[in-house]
């Protein structure tokens, strides 16, 4: 290689060695766009928006354009539904080259028209995600969604997500702002519920059928839930809530803002991933909503399920003492959450790498991590080569792009992403997490491949 | 597009060229490639690529950005090529053009020449092919990749004595085989590309990012003076073409064929090699022998086979012809590719197949999508798919079994391993279809043999289990038979009109079912327990054991505790045993009840027993899998999920199995038969009569309650009077039931006197005592936090706080305040003083504040208004729990 040191110069601000003296205030280079040629691991835009929306599972989803962008994200995510399996399916107007040249808004109307009047069930909202084609070749889907509209009375709610105009946390926004439309309109319509809605969940293997189920086991009645299984009727009773609580922070911050400010629905920030954060979570949601029983009722389950925990833990953490792992995931607050959880087992964390992280959340990592741990933001495989080798990581969490990478080096492997199929959040989340992670580090195929 | 719609793709069974083009570039030696358009790309296309071969797929990406799209791309794809040379220091890349490039008119070529004047020691061999995603698929993308690669290499027009062999996308163990072949008949040969080992690498000590195997520029140069080129594709168009480029410029002959699987495509392929003077080996020719006579073992069981075949167009076209050989009917033929000359090529293949095994119907399409390929799978019968994973929800839905052979495989390992071309990958493919009609055939011919057949009206043999699916009972000694039925039943009201005195609480402990009946609605309890349109709360086995004890003290003449919902109580058997075992222990004597569907009871049956169930209620609404079709949507049965009648006949085998199991030993039974008119209602004095002959106590003849949004919302419901006569007839074979309330899950109380609403609510304990709490000084802290679970924000730059009290040993949570809602003086709050006086308003009432890190003017000013200041990084209970004791031990000493 001509760079030895693996790392391209437009890339050397947005990798740090935490040491003694690098708390100069300076951070890490984050939330830029990436650099071209690099290998980013990142994704794009409409990525991000229909990240956060397709677990909606009653919705019809319609990408408007070429077929690419429909055909890679049809329905490789783990989000469960407990009621409508509409979300797995892929709507797309599939433009063609004279798509191109003579426009799609035609075509794309005459496609919300054929749902409306054929499609089994009738639709209660659409969301049409314009990809980068459209957003150069100038289709106005806002007009032709608003036409729609009023056409049939129902909910049909744009997403401009091309590629181009950003990274995937513009995705999240816009996600969230197409949500707010959806819910908006509803505001007074339902009597106030002393319950929460939990936002930034999105129901991976059943997670948020974990949560919901402490919530309602402590006696707080879950209104909402956004978007984990979510369906439109329950979506729209999200203005009836008294709190939100806010679990994936980078992608659903944002909405709580908005519905703080809009609605007064005050949020607090919450984790449930690790013994330590869903004992606080659960409690100080209780505690929020000034809920006495529901405060006992906390403590006394987070009480008895970490008395649980604690000897399972026990048994696992000899078997995984000393070992290091590697972190390069989606947000932030994945990655904090995971540097924890490595914490309570004993791991050292010595890489940690994100997407799409934000200069708080390198913050709090820096301060969570050892010295001398590599934080990297929006990384490429070249980079995560060379720092989990030089830093002989032991396991690496990410997701299914990275999976491969660690294999060919040696290193095992945690599937956290949107495709997994074992929960990991909750108090059941930390017996799947430590079983994953020793069965791969502890796996006897390592032992086959020598020295490296 | 898709069935019903014309505007819309529904479920793509395509990908785009772009994808293609990296793929092709993959099979040459030191090559990277780079998507010149906006970064999602060549994300995707890396997901999709590194799950399907299980290797590390590095694509780079000119990442266009919104400025980039304006005033193109240039500078993007320039810094692009720049930074992959120095991270791989490749001999060639190439750059594959998106959509977005393509539509705002990128010049690529002119980069290229700009790239090289600009950069005049760069060595690197650079290839442009042009693959918006929206000009043709995968395929497409491939060839035309090829075909700049074979185009834009420095010629070598010398004339050797290779052969090119031009393959489209095949597996890396494909070629693998294909280069082993061809070793063998002693021909020198150019393979272009070659995915073998850059797509299936090895475990080796020193990982190379750089793809090392695959074709050299140099071998793709000496193209130009090779003797003969074979081109395996049927579907490639002239002006993508390696080989008619090759024919065109240099003269090179070439002959086009198939991908050789089956084995007129295999002597074809023998025929090519040998004219070009190579030797067909003794080991060769072995080989098609062992495959004849393995196409001759299986030819009965593929004779079964009516297949749908989707993918990429020379895939679909090589998978027919073998299938065709063999006897299975290519009934469905489709790709997602717009190909004109699809069903051309196909028609005559297809038709053969059909015309030999009398099929009248099938189906050729190109530019379908999965959609449509689901509404023929059902209409042409289909009853195997061959293809790509993605075929994978129409298989589960349709329950068709999937060979998954063809790219992507997202849901299984060795893609990149997946044979199917050659003898041995044709053997693979042909014996897998046979196999799964084999496996097919074995699961089910007993319970069909045994449904069609089977006539017996004799008693003394009730029909047992005959699927293999269905689960062999534990064995296990009775106890229940010591008591006589009268005994059992003396206090329970359901199964004795004297016992109406005797009251009973079912415990909604059971949220889930495994089947869905056409009758009832899951958010609503089973309208099988009770009645309609009623959620229940559901409670965990803990609290129904207190409710339960609350309602005894209450109710003494509480003698029955029944599960019965609202879901199935063998579907959640975890919380049913629990409840009971709990219950058991207060209180020895109650009797237990338990209903449900009957679908784990073969599992359950010993276990019900030894937990002293006495009485079991099963619904079973027919003895006839047919009718039972009707009846049940589907069944979740040990993970898998069963529609029509294989679902019903499941159900229905352990519902007969375990009624038996439990009459043998004692156990009271009850049959519950929801009556549907039309359907069972003509049907239920034969249910009556199998209960009878398994020894059930009484049958339950109800009558349906339409449940709103479920199948059967608008079915005819039947008057009392004809439930009664119905229950006349049925009662010639065995007792009925004429006093059922149809309670609901929860119900508490005698038949005749619901209590329920009284104990509502009652699950965790309903004591009326209030808690005592001492009222004591607590100390109010302000914490600076971003993630709300540590102590992570600096003091001046926080947004929120988290406010919180404690007294040192507790500590609780009171509210989020958001800074700017302190804010007095200009709107925004931008001024850092606005800021700071924003944040010291906001923390105002409080005690002590805790951040990060604090300024030394923060502190003072804090101090000055009597708020103790701390600065720590722990997590925020733990923080201000220390805090609190911190400040309290300094109160005291104060006073």
């Amino acid at each position: 290689m001509k760079n030895p040191t693996q790392v391209l110069e437009e890339r050397k601000d947005s990798i740090l060695q935490k040491s003694f003296c690098s708390g100069n205030g300076r951070g890490i280079s984050c939330e830029k766009e990436s650099v071209s040629g690099s290998v980013s691991q990142r994704a794009c835009v409409y990525c991000g928006a229909r990240v956060v929306l397709n677990p909606i599972t009653d919705a019809y989803h319609i990408v408007h354009g070429p077929i690419g962008c429909a055909s890679y994200t049809w329905d490789i995510r783990g989000s469960l539904s407990s009621g409508s399996d509409l979300y797995r399916n892929s709507f797309s107007t599939d433009l063609r080259e004279t798509d191109i040249v003579f426009g799609g808004e035609k075509k794309l109307s005459a496609a919300i028209d054929e749902l409306m009047e054929k499609a089994n069930p009738k639709p209660k909202v659409i969301f049409v995600y314009a990809t980068c084609i459209v957003g150069v070749i100038g289709d106005d889907i806002e007009a032709v969604c608003r036409k729609a509209e009023e056409k049939y009375g129902v909910r049909v709610i744009p997403v401009k997500a091309p590629g181009f105009s950003g990274t995937k946390s513009l995705g999240y926004k816009l996600a969230c702002n197409a949500i707010m439309q959806l819910i908006e309109p509803h505001r007074g319509e339902f009597p106030k519920v002393q319950g929460v809605n939990i936002l930034g969940d999105f129901n991976l293997a059943g997670e948020m059928w974990i949560i919901k189920s402490y919530l309602e086991r402590i006696g707080i009645p879950v209104v909402a839930t956004i978007t984990g299984d979510a369906s439109v009727d329950q979506l729209i009773k999200a203005p009836s809530a008294t709190l939100n609580i806010v679990q994936c922070a980078g992608s659903s911050t944002y909405l709580a803002n908005l519905m703080e400010e809009q609605m007064g629905i005050p949020y607090i920030k919450v984790s449930f991933f690790g013994v330590e954060d869903t004992t606080s979570s659960l409690i100080r949601t209780a505690e929020a909503l000034g809920n006495p029983e529901a405060i006992r009722k906390a403590k006394e389950f987070t009480a008895e399920e970490s008395r649980k925990a604690i000897p399972f833990l026990e048994k696992y953490k000899p078997r995984l003492k000393g070992k290091k792992a590697a972190i390069y995931v989606g947000g932030g607050f994945k990655a904090i959450s995971l540097i924890r959880q490595f914490n309570e087992l004993g791991i050292e964390t010595v890489v940690v790498g994100t997407q799409t992280g934000k200069k708080e959340d390198y913050e709090i990592i820096e301060t969570l991590v050892n010295e001398d741990t590599v934080i990297l933001d929006d990384a490429n495989p070249a980079e995560l080569e060379y720092f989990m080798t030089e830093k002989k990581a032991d396991i690496l969490v990410g997701g299914v792009k990275e999976r491969p990478l660690a294999y060919k080096l040696g290193i095992a492997f945690c599937d956290h992403n949107h495709e997994r199929k074992h929960a990991l959040a909750g108090f059941e989340g930390i017996v799947n997490f430590t079983e994953e992670i020793d069965q791969s580090i502890n796996s006897p195929v390592w032992q086959y491949l020598g020295e490296r | 597009m898709g069935a019903n719609l014309v505007n819309l793709n529904v479920n793509p069974c395509k990908m785009c060229m772009p994808m293609g083009a990296v793929t092709a570039f993959y099979g040459i030696k030191n090559c990277m490639s780079i998507l010149h358009g906006s970064q999602g790309c060549a994300t995707y296309i890396r997901r999709h690529m590194a799950t399907h071969f299980n290797e590390p797929v590095d694509i780079a990406s000119s990442s266009l950005t919104e400025q980039g799209t304006v005033f193109g791309g240039e500078k993007n794809l320039m810094k692009g090529l720049e930074n992959l040379i120095e991270l791989y220091n490749p001999d060639v890349i190439g750059i594959a053009t998106t959509c977005l490039a393509e539509t705002i008119g990128e010049d690529v070529e002119a980069y290229m020449k700009k790239f090289h004047e600009t950069h005049p020691e760069e060595r690197v061999k650079l290839i442009n092919v042009a693959s918006a995603g929206y000009g043709g698929t995968q395929y497409e993308g491939f060839f035309r990749a090829l075909r700049a690669i074979v185009s834009q290499v420095e010629p070598k027009t010398e004339k050797n004595d290779y052969i090119n062999i031009i393959t489209p996308m095949i597996s890396p163990a494909d070629t693998r085989w294909l280069k082993s072949l061809l070793d063998e008949t002693g021909l020198h040969y150019i393979l272009l590309p070659d995915l073998s080992e850059n797509l299936d690498g090895i475990s080796v000590r020193k990982y190379e990012r750089l793809k090392s195997g695959g074709t050299s520029l140099e071998e793709i140069s000496r193209m130009a003076g090779a003797r003969f080129t074979i081109e395996f594709s049927d579907f490639v168009s002239e002006d993508s073409s390696p080989a008619a480029y090759l024919k065109e410029q240099f003269g090179v002959d070439y002959a086009r064929m198939g991908l050789p699987a089956g084995i007129r495509a295999m002597d074809r392929l023998y025929e090519l090699l040998e004219f070009c003077g190579g030797t067909i080996t003794a080991r060769m020719k072995t080989e098609r022998g062992r495959y004849l006579d393995a196409m001759v073992d299986a030819h009965k069981y593929c004779a079964e086979g009516r297949a749908a075949i989707f993918g990429e167009p020379d895939f679909v076209l090589s998978a027919t012809r073998l299938c065709a050989e063999n006897g299975i009917v290519p009934v469905l033929t489709t790709t997602g590719s717009v190909c004109h000359t699809f069903k051309e090529k196909l028609e005559g293949e297809v038709q053969n197949a059909a015309n030999r095994a009398m099929a009248e119907h099938y189906e050729i399409l190109d530019d379908c999508d999965f959609d449509t390929i689901e509404k023929y799978c059902k209409e042409l019968n289909v009853n195997l798919m061959i293809g790509s994973s993605d075929g994978r929800r129409v298989s589960h839905k349709l329950d068709i079994p999937l060979i998954r052979c063809a790219f992507p495989i997202h849901d299984r390992v060795g893609g990149q391993r997946v044979r199917t071309i050659g003898f041995d990958g044709s053997l693979f493919l042909m014996e897998t279809a046979a196999n799964l009609f084999l496996e097919k055939k074995e699961t089910t011919f007993r319970q069909e043999s045994y449904e069609k057949y089977y006539k017996d009206s004799n008693a003394a043999n009730p029909p047992t289990a005959k699927e293999n699916s269905v689960m062999d009972i534990k064995q296990n000694t009775p106890d229940l038979l010591a008591k006589t039925v009268e005994e059992k039943n003396a206090t329970h009201p359901c199964f004795n009109c004297g016992a109406a005195k005797s009251a009973r609480i079912h415990l909604p402990v059971a949220p889930k079912c495994n089947i869905q009946c056409n009758y009832c609605v899951r958010k609503f309890d089973c309208p099988n327990e009770s009645r309609p349109g009623v959620t229940t709360e559901v409670l965990s086995p803990e609290q129904a054991y207190k409710k339960y004890a609350v309602v005894k003290a209450k109710v003494p003449n509480l003698t029955v505790v029944g599960i019965a919902g609202p879901g199935d109580s063998l579907a959640n058997f975890e919380e049913t045993k629990k409840t009971l075992q709990l219950i058991r222990e207060y209180d020895p004597n109650v009797t237990f009840c338990l209903s449900t569907n009957g679908l784990m009871l073969p599992l359950y049956a010993q276990e019900l027993i030894d937990l002293g169930v006495s009485h079991v209620t099963v619904t079973m609404n027919t003895v006839d899998p047919e009718i039972g079709a009707k009846i049940y949507h589907h069944v979740n049965y040990m993970g898998k999920y069963y529609t029509g009648v294989a679902a019903a006949s499941i159900l229905l085998a352990n519902q007969l199995s375990g009624l038996k199991y439990l009459c043998e030993r004692g156990v009271v039974c009850k049959v519950n038969c929801v009556t549907l008119k039309g359907i069972n209602d003509q049907h239920l004095e034969e249910v009556s009569k199998v209960a009878k002959e398994l020894g059930v106590y009484i049958v339950n003849v109800m009558p349906h309650i339409p449940v709103e949004g479920s199948a059967f919302e608008s079915l005819d419901t039947l008057s009392n009077k004809e439930i009664n006569e119905i229950r006349k007839k049925c009662g010639v074979n065995i007792k009925q039931m004429y006093h059922c309330r149809q309670c609901r899950a929860d119900a508490i109380g005698t038949l005749e006197n619901d209590q329920s609403i009284e104990f509502r609510g009652c699950s965790g304990g309903c004591s009326t005592e209030k808690e005592e709490k001492e009222p004591m000084a607590m100390l109010r802290f302000a914490v600076a936090s971003k993630s709300g679970i540590l102590v992570d924000s600096h003091f001046g730059h926080v947004e929120e706080f988290y406010i919180y009290e404690s007294d040192g040993e507790t500590v609780s949570f009171v509210e989020k305040r958001s800074v700017k809602k302190y804010c007095s003086g200009n709107a925004d709050c931008d001024d850092h003083d606005d800021r700071m006086e924003s944040i010291l308003n906001a923390v105002a009432d409080c005690n002590g504040v805790i951040a990060l890190r604090i300024g030394e003017s923060p502190s003072r000013k804090l101090a000055a208004k009597g708020i103790a200041v701390y600065a720590m990084y722990d997590k925020i209970e733990e923080a201000v729990k220390s805090c609190a004791k911190k400040q309290s031990v300094l109160f005291s000493a104060a006073k």
